[in-house]
């Protein structure tokens, strides 16, 4: 197919172009998400730039993780807030 | 299995239990009467975590009734089970058992959720156009086409016919990875080493046409 043949909305150029950087497979990604998931929930401010990377840049692994939070901090009676906004902040 | 509904499960919730992470890999590895125990328990955790996760996606399902709902989530929780049992071993205690645990039931019914959306949707395997996007000014909208058609001309240009497939499925269509990799009898891993390349691609192209800035180095 040509390109004259498609039309790219802004949102799909941007994910067509993201920087997903460092690597992080979808395997290594679900060894680590436990652990990334209670430091994320425990305010840890440690960076982890290829977990953040792969969570912005695949979005089933990214459903999964923001899932895997809300259920933990349901578990532990937190509010699940703030750590949804730190897991995948800068 | 049967399914539990959440306040079933809270009664018997191992996650509130005093249980140590050491406790639940040498009750569930070794046969003796605290085994069956464990493993129901561990069925009952998965079983939460399945269907916490259908909680989450239910908006995306067609209505479904309850009993589909319910056979999803024992599925996924039975599906799971198999998944965290066969890896027991490699848990190291880097997390609560529980968490870890969750991760399986949580990855099992997400994926049964994608395949049931797409069961009898065809998966695009070229993109049809898509609207351009809506409520900006004229500026940034001649902007945005001009670098949607650049991102456009990149990947007839620069991606093999197989990434070029993966991504506009993927990016454009939005089809699940894992239903994707269903159709391609590929994996979600494989995909999204296809996916990170293409993307590579694309930027490395479009920075040489002006379009991206250089990425800043040490970042």
């Amino acid at each position: 197919m040509m390109s004259s043949h498609r039309a790219l909305s802004k949102e799909a150029a941007e994910r067509l172009t993201l920087a997903a950087e460092p690597w992080l497979s979808c395997d290594d990604c679900f060894e680590q998400i436990d652990g990334y998931i209670e430091r994320v929930l425990a305010g840890d401010a440690a960076r982890d730039p290829a977990m953040r990377a792969h969570l912005i840049g695949c979005a089933a692994c990214g459903d999964e993780a923001r899932s895997l939070l809300l259920l933990v901090a349901e578990d532990q009676g937190i509010d699940p807030g703030p750590a949804l906004s730190r897991l995948t902040a800068e | 299995m049967t399914f539990l509904d959440d306040h079933e499960l809270a009664d018997t919730d191992p996650a509130r239990s005093e249980r140590a992470p050491d406790d639940w890999v040498e009750l569930l590895s070794l046969p003796g009467p605290g085994r069956d125990e464990a493993l129901a328990r561990l069925h009952r955790l998965l079983l939460k975590a399945a269907g916490h996760q259908v909680s989450q996606m239910l908006s995306r399902l067609p209505a479904i009734g309850q009993a589909r709902r319910e056979d999803m989530v024992n599925q996924a929780a039975d599906e799971a089970m198999v998944a965290v049992l066969g890896k027991l071993s490699s848990f190291q205690g880097r997390s609560q058992f529980t968490t870890w645990a969750y991760k399986f039931g949580i990855l099992h019914a997400a994926v049964e959720v994608r395949r049931n959306l797409w069961r009898n949707r065809e998966v695009p395997l070229e993109s049809l156009a898509e609207p351009a996007a809506v409520g900006t000014s004229p500026e940034q909208l001649a902007e945005a086409a001009d670098f949607s058609q650049a991102v456009s001309r990149a990947i007839d240009q620069v991606l093999t016919p197989h990434q070029r497939r993966v991504v506009l499925a993927l990016l454009v269509d939005e089809v699940p990875v894992d239903v994707l990799a269903d159709r391609l009898g590929s994996t979600r891993n494989a995909l999204y080493k296809t996916l990170h390349d293409a993307r590579g691609r694309l930027r490395t192209r479009l920075t040489v046409a002006g379009y991206l800035s250089q990425p800043l180095r040490g970042r």
